[in-house]
């Protein structure tokens, strides 16, 4: 084999390397996105499991509040049966969870002995850190769902992905409904 | 003269400066009328753009450093050449393209190389051992717990190992050559102080660090920059000691062998000082980028700007810090941190500089 034998062998394996690397990176994200998605489930099915706890807990300080909890158990029971059907399809019981449970928070502010309660602001602090956590696993899927779609987009790994069939994600979007403030009625 | 309220951000101005100490935005009609220099501090931006421009710098500043070491090899090699190589094989003068200095440039950058990479595969926890850090249950802390939960969520990594220090001191740092098998560590006065929001901010910021690499980074630059300084210092040493004494064979006695050899010795004095400034300057810009990240992570800026003001104003110090460590922190834990007589020396970036960007990314 002379020189040129060697070169265009050489250039061959470069190429190959950098298709296999381009290809490996989307299989990558592509995994990444799958993942975060059902992180998303993970973090509601955490919010499922607190909420007895802290309807157990609160229950005796609020008794003239039973309408408020009845609304919270019977959010997440409708949420619990969604689960494993992925975010989208649970997202409207998850939509009416997170309202039913902002009232209740919004009621405990009338109760000082209650925020006072050791149990009680820990629960607190859970049900929050809870919120946070699916609003942060919504936030990694769709940065992974733009770190996808910018491979997939974007020369060269747009060729690769247009030959092995990677497509773009969808973005997970809530509805205007869970991003307006909740109204509350003061009367 | 009278102290100005700044208009943008509500921060309490002595009146002697043009603009606004926290924000940068004008106060006097003649800073207004410069409109290109105020974009150029305070172009909005969001944190994707900031973070791709602190990777930027830094990529520049690595590639400064691989080019300090590059050259110090190459001219170590040229001077050997010129000294100790049978004089007849060499072209005549002292500009050639010197064999001798390509193998010692990418030998010394190739080693540093490979010793970085060694470095990387043990010792990623010492800093937590020798600044007393204690790693601390969820039932200790289980906000703390919670917050480094939902940042690593965020992040999508493991949670990291969580510590704190027992000291009043405000601080925290992350250290972990891995991103999934990384630590955090708080300062007891730290949980004490901030709320929330401020603390999600600064375990943002350390999220940030371990997501970037910046252990990686400071190991490897730390490992380039010692390199230069010990080869650098190696090189004086051996031309001191040889006094200048006639080699055989070469053309070291020569009037071009004494203009290699000036050259090297400018070089070698030089070379560790730049690469120390680098050093600084990388770290200054991991900084920055971790700061971008916190609020990428946290979409909160107001946080972090709120946190970084509280650790601006305490004045507790922080005993269990030291000079090798010092970079890892969120603020300089030695540093009068509004001091700006020594900057280009500076681990960290002042922090009304790294508010001043926070407020940017669209606050």
């Amino acid at each position: 084999m002379g020189i040129g034998g060697i070169v265009v062998l050489i250039i061959a394996l470069v190429f190959a390397g950098a298709v296999i690397a381009l290809y490996n990176r989307l299989v990558q994200l592509r995994n990444q996105v799958r993942n975060a998605w059902r992180q998303i489930d993970v973090q509601l099915k955490r919010r499922h499991d607190l909420i007895p706890n802290l309807v157990e807990t609160v229950k005796d300080y609020m008794s003239y509040e039973q309408e408020t909890l009845q609304q919270v158990v019977q959010a997440r029971s409708r949420a619990v049966q969604t689960e494993g059907q992925g975010p989208e399809a649970a997202m409207e019981a998850e939509q009416a969870l997170s309202g039913a449970l902002g009232r209740m928070l919004m009621v405990m502010e009338n109760y000082p002995d209650l925020k006072a309660n050791q149990n009680v602001a820990q629960l607190m602090e859970e049900l929050a850190s809870t919120e946070n956590r699916i609003a942060f696993a919504r936030q990694f899927y769709n940065d992974s769902v733009m770190a996808k779609n910018n491979a997939v987009e974007s020369f060269p790994s747009n060729m690769i992905a247009g030959m092995f069939g990677f497509k773009h994600a969808a973005y997970f979007e809530i509805e205007t409904q869970e991003r307006a403030v909740p109204k509350v009625d003061l009367r | 003269m009278a102290e100005v309220t700044c208009p943008e951000c509500g921060a309490a101005n002595s009146g002697h400066g043009r603009t606004c100490r926290m924000c940068g935005t004008p106060l006097t009609a003649a800073a207004a009328a410069r409109p290109r220099m105020q974009r150029k501090v305070l172009r909005r931006t969001d944190f994707l753009a900031a973070a791709r421009a602190n990777q930027r710098a830094t990529n520049v500043l690595v590639v400064t450093l691989l080019a300090i070491g590059a050259v110090l090899g190459y001219l170590i090699g040229w001077n050997l050449q010129l000294h100790l190589d049978d004089a007849a094989a060499l072209p005549a003068g002292i500009w050639f393209v010197s064999g001798w200095g390509v193998v010692g440039a990418v030998g010394l950058v190739g080693f540093g190389g490979v010793w970085s990479t060694v470095t990387f595969s043990f010792g990623d926890r010492i800093v937590l051992g020798i600044v007393g850090a204690r790693a601390v249950t969820r039932e200790e802390a289980p906000q703390l717990h919670n917050v480094v939960e939902e940042m690593a969520i965020a992040a999508g990594l493991t949670k990291p190992a969580i510590y704190v220090v027992e000291t009043p001191a405000l601080n925290a740092f992350a250290t972990g050559l891995r991103r999934n098998r990384a630590a955090v560590a708080v300062t007891r006065g730290l949980l004490d102080t901030l709320n929330r929001d401020e603390l999600q901010g600064v375990i943002g910021h350390e999220m940030g660090h371990i997501v970037n690499l910046d252990m990686r980074y400071a190991t490897a630059v730390g490992v380039m920059v010692g390199l230069v300084a010990l080869v650098a210092d190696l090189a004086l040493r051996s031309l001191y000691y040889s006094g200048g004494g006639r080699r055989r064979g070469g053309r070291g006695g020569g009037a071009g062998g004494a203009v290699a050899l000036i050259i090297l010795v400018v070089f070698a004095v030089l070379a560790p000082i730049f690469a120390k400034l680098v050093q600084m300057a990388v770290s200054r810009q991991r900084e920055f980028l971790a700061d971008a990240t916190s609020v990428r992570l946290t979409r909160n800026p107001q946080g972090l700007i709120a946190a970084l003001q509280k650790l601006g104003e305490s004045a507790q110090p922080f005993k269990g810090a030291n000079r090798a460590t010092q970079h890892m922190f969120i603020v300089n834990p030695f540093r009068n941190f509004t001091d700006r007589s020594s900057r280009l020396l500076a681990t960290h970036p002042p922090i009304e500089r790294r508010i001043q960007r926070l407020m940017n990314l669209g606050a």
